[in-house]
């Protein structure tokens, strides 16, 4: 069973569609067509709340406003509306996102598992992607349970990705927070280390180069 | 009511005002002669005899004497002796010799206690007796003003002893000018209120007759949409009214003349802006049509046919959210917000927005963020637009299999630098440093090639400068465009607005 979303959208079109595409992508959705206020003891029942602005009878702003005084859950906005007062209004309330319409029900799916993911993103000691696991307060690195032995450069290059498992990290940054800026502060240096690091991790992606960007921690699956 | 006719009472009631005041200084400078002249008669006729014979016969002395209107002539045996000089009106000498007490006179004597030895004299008025216990010369009062004008005057004698220290002078009649009436001569009232008048009213005659001439004016430059011409002579408040409604007109005319201008541009914009939409538009409805007869006709539904359509359909939608845009633009600094933006999630904003789009055409799409999220203060919308921009032309002036890449970074100096960049086919070098700056509605603006993507990259471009940012282009190092916004960080000690969202992958 997916995670529950609310969706409250008065156009039925659209309610359908997104109901539809959610579900395709896993979630469970319940759809309101009708904007009503959510009790905190309800709210707590759904994972995230998708909220349209301009509903009959009622002000999504109004419905939004009372959500917050008894819940944190998050709420992704929708409007047809596309006017930076009412963004930043609907942000101050307490919103989370905010999307105008028209837009990809793709969008909407990757903008809901950003919104999803984020409390994972929590620090931790430990990251485990695919088959590589990193203890950062250890320094263990393991690949397939198997311990690897690092270089403190390549420790650190790899612990400074994987900080931010699947975020791209530029090259700049790495060479300056990563590399010993008095002996080998390069790009080209960085390269060198990034390479020995993939052949001591064996094979799979597990550090992506991400294009015009820099690298990023993978899953190690591949390409 | 008309100007003339409050003019007019206005000035009556001035003048009357000026009159009642007159009025009360001759009532005064009269009291003050009269008993002036009442006080020498009073001395001279006991100075002249009267004291012996009222000092011998205390008990039944009285001095009464009447006069015609002039009297006897002064200085005469029997007569009265000749009188102080008088003052006039004003207080000044009058020439010739000076005129006896008019009217009938009566003299009774007082003791040093201000008792009468003559019981046929009256009782001393309370508030003459107090005054001359007080030291004073004279002091005289009116008893009433129905008591045919009589006035009593105490006057104290130069001798202060004896039953005859203090004579009591009461006369009836007239003023010592042989007039009753409270009132100012007319002569002096009633002919200067009426010139002062007179002159009020042809005074106004010429302005009244101005003002009317500019109500004339006004009211044709009104009704000929303030293109009328208002008449500027002289040099005063009325002048300076006409020069003002003048004033008020050109600048009515100046900004009928700007709405002129915006309407103009409006309906020029609406037909741009209907052909816009219209071009991909059709070119949907023709992607459909196809699709709708593949279906029909029961044959499988190409993937490219979808994708184009997809591709049409994302078109629209930017071109619409940046018609929006440079509506807002337009519009100038009121419509533009000012908050703290995110750039972290506003990067992210856009490549949900256009991942999809990338995807189809197979043109990957990265983007990287710091850790901490980087603020600015902004419009969020605005941004949002013109880095979606950016990055939408990039994807889409890309070939399949191509790059683009999305890099926020913070700066040394509390700046950052947004980094857009691709490996496509670019643009021009000659053409990059004017590309940004070409007009949003010219006609290559509307061209749907690679490089005609003008109203997208005008609008990144304006809005960096409403921002007081830069926006730099230039060939990226994988050959294809960089576009870099630089521009300054929201600095801590402002108030903060949105809430932070870290940045994610």
């Amino acid at each position: 069973m997916g995670e529950r979303i609310l969706l409250i959208e008065d156009d039925h079109q659209l309610g359908a569609q997104i109901t539809d595409f959610l579900g395709r992508a896993g979630f469970e959705a319940t759809w309101w067509s009708e904007g009503r206020p959510l009790q905190p003891g309800e709210a707590a029942a759904y994972r995230l709340v998708i909220l349209d602005l301009m509903l009959p009878g009622t002000y999504g702003m109004d419905i939004l406003r009372q959500l917050r005084e008894g819940s944190d859950v998050p709420v992704l906005i929708l409007s047809a509306r596309n006017d930076t007062a009412d963004k930043v209004r609907a942000l101050k309330l307490g919103a989370d996102d905010y999307m105008t319409k028209p837009f990809w029900p793709e969008e909407l799916v990757e903008r809901v598992r950003a919104r999803l993911r984020r409390p994972v993103m929590q620090r931790q000691n430990a990251v485990e992607l695919g088959g590589l696991s990193v203890d950062l307060e250890s320094h263990e690195v393991r690949v397939q349970g198997k311990p690897v032995e690092l270089t403190r450069v390549e420790f650190e290059l790899l612990a400074a990705l994987a900080r931010r498992p699947g975020a791209a990290v530029t090259r700049q940054w790495l060479v300056e927070n990563v590399l010993d800026p008095e002996r080998e502060g390069t790009e080209r240096t960085l390269d060198v280390h990034v390479s020995r690091l993939r052949r001591k991790l064996g094979p799979g992606k597990h550090i992506e180069t991400v294009w015009g960007i820099g690298y990023r921690l993978g899953d190690g699956e591949g390409s | 009511m008309k100007l003339r006719m409050r003019l007019a009472l206005t000035t009556a009631a001035v003048a009357l005002a000026i009159a009642l005041g007159l009025a009360w200084l001759h009532w005064t400078f009269e009291t003050s002669e009269r008993e002036s002249i009442l006080a020498e008669y009073a001395l001279t006729q006991m100075l002249q005899g009267g004291r012996e014979r009222c000092e011998a016969s205390p008990s039944t002395w009285s001095h009464e004497q009447s006069f015609g209107p002039r009297g006897p002539p002064p200085g005469g045996p029997n007569g009265p002796p000749p009188p102080p000089p008088s003052r006039n009106w004003f207080g000044r000498k009058e020439p010739g010799g000076p005129p006896p007490p008019p009217g009938g006179t009566v003299l009774f004597a007082y003791d040093t206690e201000l008792v009468a030895r003559n019981p046929a004299a009256p009782p001393l008025h309370q508030k003459l007796a107090t005054a001359m216990r007080k030291g004073r010369e004279t002091a005289g009062r009116s008893p009433g003003l129905d008591d045919r004008g009589m006035r009593e005057l105490v006057v104290r004698m130069p001798w202060a002893s004896g039953p005859c220290a203090f004579v009591l002078a009461r006369q009836w009649g007239p003023g010592p000018r042989g007039r009753r009436s409270p009132t100012p001569p007319p002569d002096m009232l009633v002919f200067p209120s009426l010139i002062a008048l007179a002159g009020v009213l042809l005074t106004v005659g010429p302005v009244v007759r101005r003002l009317r001439q500019l109500t004339r004016e006004v009211r044709t430059s009104v009704s000929s949409a303030y293109q009328g011409h208002i008449t500027l002579q002289g040099n005063d408040e009325v002048t300076e009214l006409a020069r003002a409604f003048d004033e008020a007109g050109r600048e009515v005319r100046a900004q009928m003349d700007l709405k002129e201008q915006r309407e103009q541009t409006l309906r020029s914009f609406l037909e741009n802006t209907t052909h816009d939409v219209m071009i991909p538009l059709t070119v949907l409805q023709g992607h459909l049509a196809e699709l709708q007869q593949r279906a029909a006709r029961g044959e499988p539904v190409e993937a490219s046919v979808v994708a184009a359509a997809s591709q049409e359909a994302h078109y629209m939608a930017a071109l619409i959210h940046n018609l929006g845009a440079a509506a807002r633009l337009e519009a100038g600094e009121p419509a533009v917000q000012r908050a703290p933006v995110d750039l972290n999630a506003l990067v992210e904003r856009c490549m949900s927005r256009h991942r999809p789009i990338a995807r189809q055409q197979d043109v990957a799409l990265e983007y990287a963020v710091p850790e901490e999220p980087v603020r600015v203060l902004g419009d969020d919308i605005l941004i949002e637009q013109a880095v979606s921009n950016v990055i939408y032309n990039a994807v889409r002036y890309n070939a399949r299999g191509g790059h683009v890449a999305v890099v926020l970074e913070r700066q040394p100096g509390s700046t950052f630098r947004l980094r857009v960049l691709d490996d496509g086919p670019g643009i021009p070098e000659n053409e990059l440093s004017r590309i940004v700056e070409r007009r949003v509605r010219g006609n290559a603006a509307r061209t749907r090639g690679p490089g005609g993507n003008g109203l997208g990259l005008n609008i990144a471009w304006k809005v960096t400068v409403l921002h007081g940012w830069r926006l730099e282009l230039g060939r990226s190092e994988y050959g294809g465009l960089q576009v870099d916004f630089l521009g300054e960080l929201l600095s801590e000690a402002e108030p903060g607005g949105t809430r932070r969202t870290p940045g994610i992958g």
